[in-house]
């Protein structure tokens, strides 16, 4: 029980710590009021221009020091309110934009882990029963490859070949489309971050499986006449696993950098343009929300992680 | 390595080192490293592979040096040449790598481009090893309270994801070659800085940091003569993998119009050939950067990988 | 001896014998391993036969190729093996059989235990299902069977709760339990040749004799053969009906398990028994020893193998090999120049006791 307390705490220091950098960092670094006002923010000649100054900072509570403004935006957003967008007047609250695009993302890059493990486990599988024999060395030259490309290079060259050179999947992603449409829209662009992640997965699990294979419990498992195949299915994956799952954790907070990419190129409304965008107009309210909700994922994550170990390996259990 | 109180997790992120992305920490945190594909790279000798993604690095270094002294057309030049109609013009005998809309010569804006993106990832990585390294080994020399709060900011460090964190500061401060270099060295100070501390840890605990200590010599000789050499060398590797990934970090940061203001990079160079137009009609203004980039990034990271696994032998040989 | 078919219908069992046949028929078996140094003649020349119902004891220190003789004969080695001779069981010759054929066999008709129980039992599957594998696997039993008879199986090796134990893991058991639950799988499907490789080993004093009556005790009862691979001649006293001493991959001495220690002719094999800790002496007894190391199997010495250790070897143990000879008793063969007994022998030995100063307390025969 302590054992969660202590990681759940830690987790939350780590938001707090996240959350202050960057709220610190965008109003230190950056200029709020100008983000509100435009270039009106600097007129302080302009009797108008003052007063709207004076009401904005009232409305922000940007004549409030520094911390205090921390404390009341961390206020807010525990509560669930994210406060509204900086530069567009009439925009929806923070609060609206996220529930619009997270669910894009998250579809995004829940389709790449599914696809880079679908992947990843029956190659491993396959390569760890052919180990160092030709197919098995030419099959890493290939995850190599793989895993050594960039994320947007190999975006575009997807993009190229698949929607372009021979047009198999669709150009654009429609806001409008029904679900499973924009499923199918989502397949290449997730695709595309799947494979370099399956072939990092691939590697690992490949040599973890051929370290396992090394071990006693598997010449036992031969020795009572159990088949090649089971003995990697049954036998071998199982206590392979491990790595392979701390590191699916760790990578998805890796991945959701290739999400905003990718979602660049092919064009898909999700958290990843949204941040993008707002970083650039310097919308403080939303860049907050967005880091926040990344991290929280980060934390929740590790913590299913360790949650799923405990389920794989039955002596981590009475730790 | 892991006490009761730590979940694999932090024990496993004590040890990621830069590799291809998602690699590197896949890799380190568990030992596993895929190594040595290719025959005759045996682990004593750095192999046959390993020379010739050095010799590519050594080809593309000199061009990206010598580019103004070669015989190039002007990268920012409209090059129109009316016998070949009108540009883009495909990969010719006057254009090896064919042109992009505005009739500008790829080859030589490859190789220009070759100059900041190199610069870019060099420094970067130069960066994250000064501070990054000297952070780790402050910290796990000396332990404590200093080791704490050191393992702490490189949590926080590692939890944003790090493409946020190079937005976050490029959109807030200028757009020059100097502060993208630092960002991108930002954001490599926690992965270096964890194997520095990793690495730091374990040879403070050897007999002749002991020994050395017992002669009466003081911290700083101890750390520039005995830790020094010992956890740095090995970090040649990890110098490698992470120009690759600061080189390719910046091809993400111009494909969201972040990178550098001035000149071109490669990823500005993908960037303007990924419209679909630019695909449709003109693929090599995409593809040629991309090629070049490409096997510059796996020169580095098969390179880097061959070290890392040339010093692991040596260092179990001990 | 019934016939047996298994699940899939094949029958690649031992046909019907006559029960005064032997079981296992060993001849000139030869398994060489390719490796970088060389050709590593791990087993090099051995014959020998084993009835049904009947334990040979297979003694000899490590390297003596003991281990891999015993995963010859299951047929459990890697693709670098190098086979040859002959390997009879039931009248079907199984030495080189691939895989797929032999895993009919494995489980079903011989099956292994192995010498460390923490590590060859899978750590991550409950034991229940460890034990129900074979059996569903050869046997076809449906799960509640399967459960069933993995029960009895515990019961038979003496698990206490066996019901409760099908449900835990390795590591809840101690030592002893495991290597019983080991036993327990090996049996299943009531195989006809057992190996015990080491089965002791790693296991506390007080257990050992435990786990080998289980093993006895079901041998009796299911008239199975066992083959008990073991450096200790200590635990193949009790237990055995034949021994077979191995030395560099070469038998060295062959006899009922009687004869033997009336009358060892192998100055090797009467090392081994003088190692033998005795409870019986003084405290702070120098345990004898035998100096040296064990031969080189990529280049065996010319000659005897065990010459550059024997305290009796002459010149010719160290040019010319000693053949495998039958002595008085007709099961009685060993490979030696100049055996216990022999005048040689007994003017070395008198050498050898006047340059003792302190009289060593072994057992044995002085």
């Amino acid at each position: 029980m302590r054992f969660w307390l202590q990681r759940l705490a830690a987790g939350l220091l780590l938001l707090l710590a996240v959350s202050m950098l960057t709220f610190g960092a965008m109003n230190l670094l950056g200029d709020p009021l100008f983000n509100i006002l435009g270039p009106i923010a600097g007129d302080t000649e302009n009797p108008t221009s003052v007063a709207l100054i004076e009401a904005a900072e009232a409305e922000y509570n940007l004549d409030k020091p520094l911390p205090v403004r921390y404390a009341i935006w961390l206020g807010n957003f525990v509560t669930g309110d994210f406060g509204v967008q900086f530069s567009r007047d009439g925009a929806p609250p923070v609060r609206d934009l996220i529930e619009e695009r997270l669910p894009r993302t998250l579809t995004l890059v829940v389709m790449a882990q599914l696809m880079a493990t679908l992947i990843a486990i029956p190659w491993a599988l396959w390569s760890a029963s052919k180990a160092d024999r030709a197919v098995d060395k030419a099959s890493t030259v290939v995850t190599f490859l793989f895993v050594a490309i960039p994320s947007f290079a190999l975006a575009v060259i997807m993009k190229w070949l698949f929607t372009l050179k021979w047009p198999i999947f669709p150009q654009t992603y429609n806001t409008s489309d029904p679900f499973w449409d924009r499923v199918w829209q989502t397949f290449l662009p997730a695709l595309t971050i799947a494979i370099p992640a399956g072939a990092v997965y691939q590697r690992l699990l490949r040599t973890d499986l051929i370290t396992t294979l090394q071990e006693d419990f598997i010449l036992t498992a031969r020795s009572k006449g159990v088949s090649k195949r089971n003995v990697l299915l049954k036998h071998a994956l199982r206590p392979s696993l491990f790595s392979f799952v701390t590191i699916f954790g760790i990578t998805t907070g890796a991945l959701i950098g290739g999400a905003l990419v990718v979602e660049q190129i092919f064009r898909i409304p999700g958290l990843g343009s949204a941040i993008v965008e707002a970083i650039l107009r310097e919308d403080f309210p939303v860049v907050l929300a967005i880091v926040m909700i990344i991290t929280i994922g980060f934390v929740v994550l590790n913590i299913l992680v360790d949650i799923v170990y405990t389920f794989i390996d039955p002596r981590v259990r009475e730790a | 390595m892991s006490d009761s109180t730590s979940s694999p997790i932090d024990d496993t992120i004590a040890d990621i080192p830069l590799a291809s992305p998602l690699e590197g920490i896949a890799g380190a945190v568990t030992g596993h490293v895929p190594e040595g594909e290719f025959e005759g790279a045996s682990k004593r000798r750095l192999g046959f592979g390993f020379w010739l993604a050095v010799s590519w690095l050594v080809t593309i270094v000199l061009a990206a040096i010598l580019a103004p002294y070669l015989p190039l057309e002007d990268p920012m030049e409209n090059i129109i040449v009316p016998s070949e109609g009108t540009p883009p013009y495909s990969p010719s005998s006057t254009f090896w790598f064919g042109s992009d809309q505005d009739a500008r010569d790829m080859f030589s804006r490859t190789i220009w481009g070759a100059r900041t993106s190199l610069t870019v990832g060099a420094a970067a990585i130069l960066f994250g090893m000064l501070v990054g390294g000297s952070l780790g080994m402050i910290g796990g020399y000396f332990r404590g309270t200093s080791d704490k709060v050191i393992s702490f900011c490189f949590l926080i460090l590692l939890s944003f994801p790090a493409l946020v964190l190079a937005i976050l500061i490029t959109a807030l401060m200028d757009r020059s070659l100097l502060t993208i270099s630092l960002t991108l060295g930002i954001l490599g100070v926690a992965p270096v800085g964890r194997v520095s501390r990793a690495n730091t840890i374990a040879f403070a605990d050897r007999e002749f940091v002991t020994a050395a200590r017992s002669l009466g010599a003081r911290n700083t000789r101890i750390i520039f003569r005995e830790l020094l050499p010992n956890v740095v060398i090995p970090m040649s590797a990890l110098a490698l993998l992470g120009m690759a990934v600061a080189i390719v970090a910046e091809g993400g940061l111009a494909f969201l119009g972040l990178s550098v203001e001035t000149g071109v990079t490669w990823g500005i160079l993908i960037q303007i050939g990924a419209g679909r137009s630019e695909l449709e009609a003109a693929p090599w203004i995409a593809m040629a950067p991309i090629t070049v980039l490409f096997l510059t990034v796996l020169s580095l990271n098969f390179a880097g990988d061959r070290l890392r696994a040339f010093f692991d032998v040596k260092e179990a040989a001990l | 001896m019934t016939e047996f078919t298994d699940h899939d219908d094949h029958t690649l069992a031992p046909s019907r014998t006559h029960p005064e046949e032997p079981l296992l028929v060993l001849d000139d078996v030869r398994t060489h391993f390719k490796t970088e140094r060389g050709l590593v003649r791990a087993v090099d020349g051995v014959s020998l036969s084993i009835q049904r119902g009947e334990c040979i004891g297979i003694v000899g220190e490590s390297g003596s190729g003991k281990t891999v003789l015993s995963r010859t004969i299951m047929g459990l080695l890697p693709s670098t093996a190098v086979l040859s001779g002959s390997v009879d069981f039931g009248g079907t010759e199984i030495l080189g059989l691939p895989d797929k054929q032999m895993r009919h066999l494995w489980g079903a008709e011989m099956s292994m235990i192995f010498q460390n129980p923490l590590n060859s039992l899978n750590p991550l599957m409950k034991i229940g299902k460890q034990i129900t594998e074979p059996l569903k696997l050869h046997l076809g039993m449906d799960k509640r069977s399967a459960r069933e008879t993995a029960a009895q199986l515990l019961r038979d090796v003496h698990i206490p709760e066996p019901e409760r134990r099908l449900d835990q893991y390795p590591h809840e058991l101690s030592g002893g339990m495991r290597q019983r639950v080991m036993i327990a799988i090996a049996l299943a499907c009531g195989p006809t040749l057992l190996f015990a490789d080491e089965p002791t080993t790693a296991l506390d004093v007080t257990v050992q004799a435990q786990i080998l009556e289980v093993i006895a005790e079901q041998r009796r009862e299911r008239n199975m053969s066992v083959v008990l691979v073991t450096h200790d001649l200590g635990v193949v006293a009790g237990h055995t009906d034949q021994i077979a001493v191995m030395y560099g991959g070469k038998l060295v001495e062959r006899a009922p398990t009687r004869v033997l220690f009336a009358d060892m002719k192998m100055p090797y094999t009467k090392s081994l028994m003088r190692s033998i800790p005795d409870l019986a002496a003084p405290s702070h007894t120098t345990l004898a020893t035998i100096p040296g190391r064990p031969p080189d199997l990529v280049n065996p010495p010319v000659g005897c193998n065990f010459a550059p250790r024997c305290a009796y070897a002459r010149d010719r143990c160290h040019r010319e090999e000693p053949p495998l000879v039958t002595a008085g008793h007709a099961e009685h063969q060993f490979a030696c120049w100049y055996p216990v007994g022999s005048p040689e022998y007994e003017e070395r030995d008198a050498e050898l006791d006047a340059a003792r100063a302190v009289p060593v307390a072994v057992g044995g025969d002085d």
